[in-house]
Order: structure tokens, then sequence, then C-alpha cells
């Protein structure tokens, strides 16, 4: 992971006789990326559809419309459909719900983790740290998808199980980043004064270091939201998903073994998730750029 | 890394294919060796104590039975030459043949007998095989005497191979044994079957050489039989595609047979599964509300197209299933209602049942249990689920991904509905009657009444039914309680059961499947064409 | 020396964990409601309550928890994983079967992502801005982005359905003897997809972090030290560049083996390969508990023992980091 502590920001590259706000100067970026700034259009009308999709159409994905396996273009059937005869397109604007809530739901699960266990062990230090980090060794030797598979196959694949398996297994990654962000910033002078004065840990930790460590967060989130809709792919394609709801991963699924007969059965869903992936992973890069100006300018 | 793969190895290098493929049509030849594959393996094959049909496909080859059946459901001889039931049916002589003998050399004998059938009294879970045998006499070291308490329809069919072996009682020692654990049923397997066991790695392969001394002279024809466990689809597929499997049974994937059916040299059927008579099949909760309305239950019944499940969901290869006993039985269902898809009729059915549809259109919400979320069963429930909707019920299907779950959820009677497969066995007094006997409800135990049906009058033909031995009266019998199941409709009924037979038919000659057993019979009779 | 006690530190530790692990595969796996009698009275058609008590007992399952707890620990630790229920086979013959061509994938795939990803990577640095520079951080992003299992779906169009130069799936016809050349030959003709599948997430990461660090290098004082010296451009980014770009990746590639592994199980299911991930997913299925149990067990002990190794050749490689602790 690059260096993106804001402390060490300096402005470089062609310099502005005035200072700008930090949050004018992080749009002036962002906007600079322009792969970033489509990838955030694009993402946004996806959000549109997936929210609106299913509200403007009063089609169940789940109905059986035409012949099994038809293929694209056929009888007014966009997409073709699969191996019950159910639309490929209406199952993609349904399944985009799926997809990114889990996407979302599994991130923000990720975020707290990773977030509680990083700050508490950076900041404390010691045997707090000791242990928290054996705890999050402990979850980076077992494999993710491994793990999440065995949890979901317990607790019955339902849409929270598989949230709460994918959230439980990835979230070591940003744990380890916010450890370290928050051992660098709290020996910095202004941490050092707020705990001189006297100011409580909970708000040393919340009020004084969070907000600085908050730009690599706000990108590992991003990815994070990007790499959870992947691994939600990956345990519905594995025939461990919710079979009452419709995921892009689930259609891919369903579908696997008819692939060489009805490739168009894999091959949208799959470009649907890897769009909105790009999406997002594009967001992130353009994120980072803005924050971290100097890497930018490289 | 090496020594890892080195096992995975000596297990491909065991089948070694022969590759002469010369057509000759004709009078069956000595020598070959057929190369079996199957999906699953046992991990023994002791038919005495398990039901299953991995443990049962090898268990034959090296074991022997008392008697075989043909097409027509008629007992043949085997190890029994022949064989006599006394006028109130309570006694079943069996005279044996002379000349049979043990892998270990040791003549089998009257006490054999008596021990096998008393193995599985105590072992198998079908208890109403010899349940009523109240002891086996052995007047000489060939004659063994069932006693009976009553008569029983399905003594002889329970004598099938698949149902249970003759056992070495010498190898098994004496009655203190715990019969489950010996080392007999695995490794040290010694039978009277026309295969001896040569070598055996579980959950891998099995070679079985032919035995010498087999009881029937000049049989078995084969030299030997590997028989090797292919897990993956799509391998199994290349491997009789490509000609490295001779033979290939159990499939019941329609992806596969479709891909199969195309290729020349591959024959299939799905003859010699009537007895073994699987079924799919929707099964309701019927002390759980809604269900406990039969116009419930019928709608369901009539909403589902059976139609659609046989062709888009299982390609043409299953039959339709109307009753409780399979298509190809001689008890087969015959003008009993066969709820062919009618929405008018089921959205009627449950206006009737007094459950209007609200403003999203839902009468009421249930639960589909399925036991795995794959293949058919996953296809089917997805289905229904759609088709449900159709009709106003809102249905969530549920998975365990586990079967264990799925068991104590459905046995202890916590689910609605449910998608399962359930087996005849061969008469329905084995297979059929436990389903519906309401002195059958055990909470806890798989595959029993765990609709919790209860209907007086129909245990009482059931009851009768156990004990008529008179064809004729039996299927007059079996058409009133099927009528009478199906109007009640506890369980809708769907398909068969896709299984099929496939063999390279240059290669195979006398293929396994002239009798309602299919490939759990002894292939003594099965050759390879050279 | 110091190494050595290092060594020895991370042995024992790495003990200490292996234990946490079956510790708590065996409560986790606990937790499933039914037990082993169930699935045998499934497999067998159905049981009587007296044999279902009778196969509990008989596999020790009426002994209360922590007897059964402890029972596990000390089999485990002697090497005895159990006995599959679906098998019927000692798990760790089971696993020893399809350890082989997991790692050979794995490997495959990772020696792919390193040597390809700094590659390109290396050559990207030397002219950030070019149109190279570009083509590798869109494939990156690319690759990145897809689901592993549709890349490979793609790659099965173009080379299987299309081109019909590689096999579908399997690692090898069961027919050929093995140890001969053409059987060497046919395992690595079926290698070829799922490797190139696995690796191209990968690819895509290892090729966007030995750019960075190249390009950090170029510009720090050891570079310019050794270009003021009279070195070429292409000796300094091939001599002394390249062995400290790729040391980050296989930093990076030692703490993702265990994501590496988790692909895995997706493309072995993709392309039936014969390995760990399709042994998973089959336990799984069939809530094989001894099996799962093994297999977690076993992919933690492969990345302990991964980490550690490439722990020991990073310290080895770059003196830097050899005192530190944490690296």
């Amino acid at each position: 992971m690059a260096d993106t502590s804001s402390d060490e920001r300096t402005i470089t590259g062609d310099v502005k006789v005035t200072i700008e706000h930090p949050f004018t100067e992080f749009l002036r970026m962002y906007f600079k990326n322009i792969a970033a700034v489509l990838a955030f259009i694009c993402f946004t009308v996806i959000v549109l559809v997936a929210i609106l999709g299913p509200l403007l159409t009063d089609l169940d994905p789940f109905r059986i419309v035409w012949m099994p396996i038809a293929p694209p273009g056929q009888d007014g059937f966009l997409l073709g459909t699969d191996s019950l005869g159910r639309s490929i397109a209406v199952q993609i604007l349904y399944g985009a719900r799926a997809s990114l809530a889990v996407g979302a739901a599994a991130a923000a699960i990720t975020l707290v983790i990773g977030l509680l266990v990083g700050s508490l062990a950076g900041y404390y230090r010691g045997w707090v740290d000791e242990a928290l980090m054996r705890v999050t060794e402990f979850f980076q030797v077992l494999p993710p998808l491994l793990l999440s598979m065995v949890l979901v196959g317990l607790f019955s694949p339902t849409l929270q199980t598989v949230v709460f398996a994918i959230g439980v297994v990835s979230w070591t990654g940003v744990a380890r980043l916010a450890r370290a962000e928050f051992m660098k910033i709290r020996e910095l002078e202004y941490v050092k004064a707020a705990r001189s004065i006297g100011s409580k840990d909970a708000r040393i930790i919340w009020r004084v270091i969070l907000p600085n460590a908050l730009p690599p967060l706000i990108v590992t989130a991003a990815l994070t939201v990007g790499a959870a809709i992947l691994f939600e792919a990956a345990l519905s394609f594995l025939g461990l998903s919710d079979p009452n709801i419709v995921s892009w991963g689930k259609i891919i699924g369903d579908n696997r073994d008819y692939f060489l007969e009805a490739p168009w059965t894999v091959i949208f869903p799959g470009l649907a998730i890897f769009v909105t992936v790009l999406c997002i992973n594009l967001i992130g890069d353009g994120l980072n750029d803005a924050f971290n100006p100097k890497l930018r300018e490289r | 890394m090496h020594s890892a793969l080195k096992g995975l190895l000596t297990a491909c290098a065991v089948a070694v294919a022969s590759t002469s493929v010369a057509i000759a049509e004709g009078s069956p030849q000595r020598g070959g060796t057929l190369n079996y594959i199957n999906q699953l393996i046992g991990g023994h094959f002791n038919t005495n104590i398990a039901s299953g049909t991995p443990t049962g496909l090898p268990g034959v080859q090296l074991h022997c039975a008392l008697l075989r059946f043909d097409k027509e459901w008629q007992p043949q001889p085997h190890l029994a030459q022949s064989w006599e039931i006394s006028n109130d049916g309570k006694k079943v002589t069996l005279n044996l043949a002379q000349n049979a003998k043990f892998h270990d050399g040791m003549p089998v004998t009257s006490e054999d007998v008596a021990f096998s059938i008393e193995t599985i009294k105590a072992n198998h879970p079908f208890k109403t095989m010899y349940g009523v045998v109240e002891s086996v006499d052995t007047p000489d070291a060939h004659t063994a005497v069932l006693n009976l308490s009553k008569p029983h329809p399905a003594i002889l069919l329970a004598m099938s191979s698949q149902l249970g072996s003759v056992l070495p009682k010498h190898v098994y020692g004496g009655d203190d044994v715990d019969i489950r654990k010996h080392p007999n049923n695995g490794e040290g397997t010694v039978g009277c079957g026309p295969f001896k066991l040569t070598e055996f790695k579980a959950g891998d392969f099995i070679i079985m050489d032919r035995f010498e001394d087999y009881f029937i002279e000049g049989r078995p024809y084969l030299d030997r039989i590997v028989y090797r466990r292919i897990a993956e689809s799509t391998s199994r597929v290349i491997a009789m595609e490509e000609g490295q499997a001779d033979m290939y049974a159990w499939a019941s994937d329609p992806i596969e047979l479709n891909r199969l059916k195309r290729t020349d040299h591959i024959e299939m059927t799905s003859d010699g599964y009537e007895a073994v008579g699987a079924l799919q099949w929707l099964a309701f909760n019927m002390e759980r509300e809604p269900f406990n309305d039969v116009r419930v239950r019928q709608a369901i019944a009539y909403a589902i197209d059976k139609d659609f499940i046989l062709n888009a969901i299982m390609g043409g290869f299953a039959q339709r299933s109307a009753g409780p006993i399979h298509p190809g039985s001689i008890f087969a269902p015959e003008g009993v209602n066969p709820y062919n898809l009618d929405l008018e009729k089921a959205n009627a059915l449950l206006d009737e049942a007094g459950l209007p549809r609200n403003d999203d259109g839902i009468r009421f919400s249930a639960e589909l249990d399925i036991i795995v979320n794959r293949g058919t069963f996953k296809r089917i429930a997805e289905y229904a689920k759609t088709q449900l909707r159709e009709v106003g019920i809102d249905v969530t299907i549920s998975v365990t991904s586990d079967i264990r779950a799925w068991i104590k959820k459905v046995s202890n009677h916590d689910f609605d509905m449910t998608i399962d497969s359930v087996f005849n066995w061969g008469d329905p007094v084995i297979g059929v009657h436990r389903t519906y006997l309401s002195t059958n409800i055990r909470p806890g135990v798989p595959w029993h009444n765990t609709q919790q049906y209860k209907n007086a009058d129909l245990d009482a033909l059931m009851d009768q039914a156990s004990s008529e031995t008179d064809l004729e009266s039996r299927k007059a019998l079996y058409m009133q309680i099927q009528k009478i199941i199906v109007d009640d409709a506890p369980i809708a009924y769907m398909v068969t059961s896709p299984f099929h037979t496939i063999w390279n038919k240059s290669r195979v000659g006398n293929p396994p499947i002239d009798s309602i057993w299919g490939t759990q019979v002894p292939w003594d009779n099965v050759y390879i064409k050279q | 020396m110091q190494l050595l006690s290092i060594l020895v530190q991370r042995i024992g530790y790495a003990v200490a964990l292996l234990i946490a692990v079956i510790i708590f595969n065996f409560i986790l796996l606990s937790l499933v409601p039914g037990d082993i009698a169930e699935t045998l009275a499934g497999e067998a058609g159905g049981a009587s309550p007296e044999v279902m008590e009778q196969i509990r007992k008989s596999y020790g399952l009426d002994q209360p928890f922590y007897v059964q707890l402890f029972n596990y620990v000390t089999r485990v630790l002697q090497g005895d994983l159990g006995t599959s229920y679906y098998f019927n086979v000692p798990v760790t013959e089971l696993i020893l079967e399809r350890v082989g061509p997991t790692l050979l994938l794995v490997t495959t795939a990772l020696l792919i992502a390193i040597v390809v990803g700094t590659l390109l990577g290396v050559i990207a640095a030397q002219n950030p801005n070019g149109w190279f520079s570009h083509l590798v951080t869109i494939l990156a992003l690319v690759g990145f982005s897809a689901p592993v299992f549709w890349t490979a779906f793609m790659l099965i169009v173009l080379f299987v359905s299309i081109l019909g130069i590689l096999p579908l799936t399997g690692m090898v016809n069961p027919t050929t003897e093995s140890g001969t050349l053409k059987w060497y030959l046919e395992v690595a003709h079926h290698l070829v997809l799922p490797s190139l599948s696995l690796a191209s997430v990968y690819v895509a990461q290892y090729s966007r972090l030995a750019r960075a660090s190249m390009m950090d290098i170029l510009g720090s004082d050891y570079i310019r030290t050794a270009r003021a010296k009279g070195l070429s451009q292409r000796k300094v980014i091939y001599k002394h560049g390249l062995r400290n770009a790729v040391i980050p990746v296989i930093t990076i590639a030692g703490l993702q083996f265990s994501y590496i592994f988790s692909g895995a199980v997706v493309i072995e299911t993709v392309f039936n390969w014969p390995g760990l991930g399709t042994l998973a997913l089959d336990a799984i299925l069939r809530s094989d508990t001894p099996t799962i149990m093994g297999i977690l067990f076993f992919s933690a002990l492969v990345v302990i023992v991964f980490n550690l190794l490439t722990d020991m050749a990073c310290r080895i490689a770059d003196p830097r980091i050899r005192s530190s602790r944490n690296a």
C-alpha cells in the first residue's frame, strides 16, 4: 500500500498562489481524472437502475417467460433466457439490487470490524495490539472464501448469512491499514497536545486521530465494496447463495452447467459485475489521487 | 508434491483400457476387463446392513443372493435353485445349490443363509423385509426353512441381490460380533459371488477378478471388473465419450445424458431402475396450516406443470409419476387423478379454502425446503416457486446446504413443503407403506411418514396388503390405496428420477439391464466383445 | 544467528496458531444442527432410532463436548484428521491425494503472476506517461475488476469454443500412464487455462505494485548514485531496480497466499480440476464434517508455512528488514 498519510502532503507541481480549501482541492484533483469521473457517472446510473428499475416494471425475475436457453434477441428477449426460461435481462435488472446491497452491507461490516480492531491496536499498542494482531493473523491464515463457504454452509444460505460470512472473513486488511495509520498519527504533535490537555482516549481516537486517518480508509472502503461484490458473486457461483433472491452471481451459478450451450447466460451477468466493480475501482483510484496529489503528479 | 500426485496417478494407472474395438455380435466370449465408472463408491460391500446402491453394486458381484428377478418381476433361481411356499403362506422352504462355494473354498450351507437373514433382520434399515420371519430352520446343509408369523407378499423379493446377500458365517464368527465394523465388509470381503475382491481403495476404485469356483458353470465371462469413482460430471462424460470407460450406471444428470446421447458408440436406457423405483416429489406437512386442507394441497398439485419439469428440467430423461408407486412397477397407478396443469382450478380451490388474495395478490406465504442447492432439486424448487406465485402463494425456498440439517428439520416435522427423492425399493410393502402408514410417524427418523398423513381406512388397506399374497388381489388393493392417497394429496407427485445405465455398445455384451434391478445383480452374464 | 532465533520463534508461534485453528474448526463445525448418524442414515436409506444411537456411540458423539474436543485436537496433532463420512477414506489420505493438483495450479499461477506482473510493472515504470504504462494500468484494472470465474469462462470461449486448442476440464486423461512424457505434456496442456485464469487477478495487482515501487526506486538516491557512477539505464533497472521491485511483490504474494488459495476453489470448480477446492465444495455440500475440518486445517497449515517461507526469503533478500519483527 502506498504511503497515503495526509501529514506529509506537500504542494508540488504547478504551484498555486492562493491556498485552496482542502475540499475544493480534493474536488479539483478528482475531476482532473476523467476515468474516475466517468466511472462515477456510470456507477450512479447503476445504483439508480438498481433502486428504480424494479419499481418501474412489475416484472418478476423468477417468472418463466419463454422456452429455456433461448438465445439473445429472439422473440424480443433482449439477453435471452436461462435454463428455466426466465429472462436474463429482467434477472440482471433485479440482480443489481442484491449484488449492490450485499456489497455495501458486507463492506460496512468489514470496515466496522477492521476499524475497531485496527484503531484500538494502533492506539493502545502493547498487549492490546499483541492480542488483536494475533486475532487478525488467525483470520489471515484461513482462506477467506473457504471459511465463508463453511459459514454459509453451516447457517443456511440467506442474504444475511452471506453478508455476515463475507464481512467476517475480509476485515483483516482494513484492520492492518487502520492500525498503521493510528500508530503513525498518535505520535504526531497535535495528538500529543490533545493528550497533554487530558482528553479522553475515546475522544482522541474518534475525534482527533480518525478524521486524519480517513483519506486512506475512504479509498479502502470503496475498494472493499468492489471486493465484496466479487466475493458474493463467487459464493453464488458455487451455489452458496439465497435461492430466493436474484443476484448477478446467482444467475451465473444457476446456469454454469449450460455454459457451452448458452454462453449468454453467463456472459451478460458477468459483464454487469465486471462493469460495476470496474467503476468502483476507478472511483477508488480517483479518490486516492485526489487525496494524494503528490502521487498523481508522478 | 510429487509423492502426493503419485497417489492420484496409481489410481489412474490401474484403469488400463484395452484399445482393440472390434464389433462382433453373437455368443458371449470369455475374457476381458470391464471398466466401470460411477459417481459414488461405497465404503463397504455388506448389503445386509445398508441399502445404498453404491454399496449394493459391487456388493452383489462379490456376494451371491438367494434369488434373481426377471424383467416381469418373476423370481428366478439363483443360489436357491427351487423354493416352495406352504399353503398358509407361513413356511418358505429354499433348496440351495449343492456346489456353491465361498471365495475361501468353504461350502455355502443353510447355516450361512440363516445367519444372513438374521443379520439383515437386525441391521438393515428396511425392517419390513424379514420382520415377520420368526426363525430359520436348517434341516440339512442345503435346505433352509423360513418360519413366518404371517404370510408376507414380499418375502421372495426381499431375497433379491440388492436387498441382501448370503454371508459366510464362518468368516463373521460367533454371535457377539459387531457386524457393522467387521473387516469382511470391506477389504477382507469373502463372498460366494461371481467375482472376488482383488483390490479396494475406498473412495477411489475396486478391482474384482473372476471367481473360478463360482457355482454357475462357465460363468462369469469377464476376467475382471475395474470399478472406478469419477466424482466430476464432465470427467465421466469424457471418459465415456473417449472409450476409457465401458459402462456407467446411475447417471442422473440431464446435461450429462443429453451430451452422451449424441455419441455414436454409446447406448443408454432407463430400463433396470423399476425395482428401485426412485420418485421425485413435493411433500406437505399435513399438520401445518394451511396444508392441513386437502384443497390447498390439491391446488398446489394442479399449479405445477409436471410436463415442464419433465421436459425443461429433466431434459425428457425421466417419466411422469402420478402416484406413490413407480410407473415401472406391476402396481403402477392407473386411473388416478394426474393433476394436469390447471391454474384456474388451482385458484378456485384456494378461493374455496378461504384463502383470498391480498392487495399484492398473495394468499399466503410458505417455505419450501430442499436438500441441496444445486442440480435438478434446485431447478424444480425454483420452478415451483414461480408457478405457485401465479396462484398467489409466496414461496420462500429454504436451503440448509446440508443434508443433516434437512433431515433434522423434516423428520421433526418442522417444515411446510419439501422436495425429496424417495425410492420404492421393489415391493410396496418395503418402500411405499413406510411413507403413508399413520403408525410410521416417527419424529427424528428420515424417510418415514414425515407428512404426518393419517387415514385409518388407508392404514387398514395397507395392513391387508402387507399379508395378501395373491397377485391380482394385491394389484386391486394397490389401485384402491393409490387412489385414496392421490386424492388426499399428502404429496404432489411429479417425476421419476432420471436414472440411466450407459454403455459402450461396441465393447459390452449383455449389459445388466434385463431385470427389474438393473445393474444391482451379479454381472455373470456380461461379456466384452472381442 | 539472529535469523535462526527469529525462525525458531516464528515456528513456535505457527504451532500455536495451528492449535487455535483446530479448536476454532471444531467449535464451528459442532454448531451445525444434526450429526453423522443422520447423514449415514440418509445414505443407508433410513434407519431406526436404535441404529442411529448405535452409530452415534461408535463415532464417540455420546461423549461430552470437551472430551470430544480434546480427542480431536490430540488426534489432529498426531496427523490423524479422522475419516470422511462421505468418501469413507481417511481425510489425510484424501487431502494428500488432492493437494498435489492444487499446489501445482496455485504455484503455477503465482509464478506467472509474479514474473509477468513484475516485468509489466518495471517496463511501465520507465516511462510513466507512455502508452505502455497506460495499457498496464488499464489491464491491471480490468484484471482486478472481473470475477475470476468470468475471466475463466471468457478464456474458455476463446480457447475452447472458438479456437479449440485447449482442453476444457480435468487434469489428465485418466488412462494415460503416469510419469511418462505424454502424461506430463497432458497435465501441462490442461494446466494452461486454469492457471492463466487464476493468474489474471494477480498479474493485475502485481504489475501495479511493481510499477509503483519501481518508480520509487528510480527516484531514490541509491539509483541516482548508480546512474552517476555511469551505469547504463538498462543495467540500473535490471540489476538494481528489478531486485528491489520484486521484493514487495513477493511479500504481498506471501501475505495473499490464502486469497490465491481461495481463488483456486472457484477455478477448480470451473475446470473440474481434481484439487482441494473441488473437494472442499463437495464436502460442504454433503456436510462431510471431518473433511471440511481437515481442509480448513490443512489450508491454514499451507498458508502458515508459505508465509514463513516468504518471510524468510525476504529477510535473506533484503538485509534492511532482517532485524525488524513485523515485516
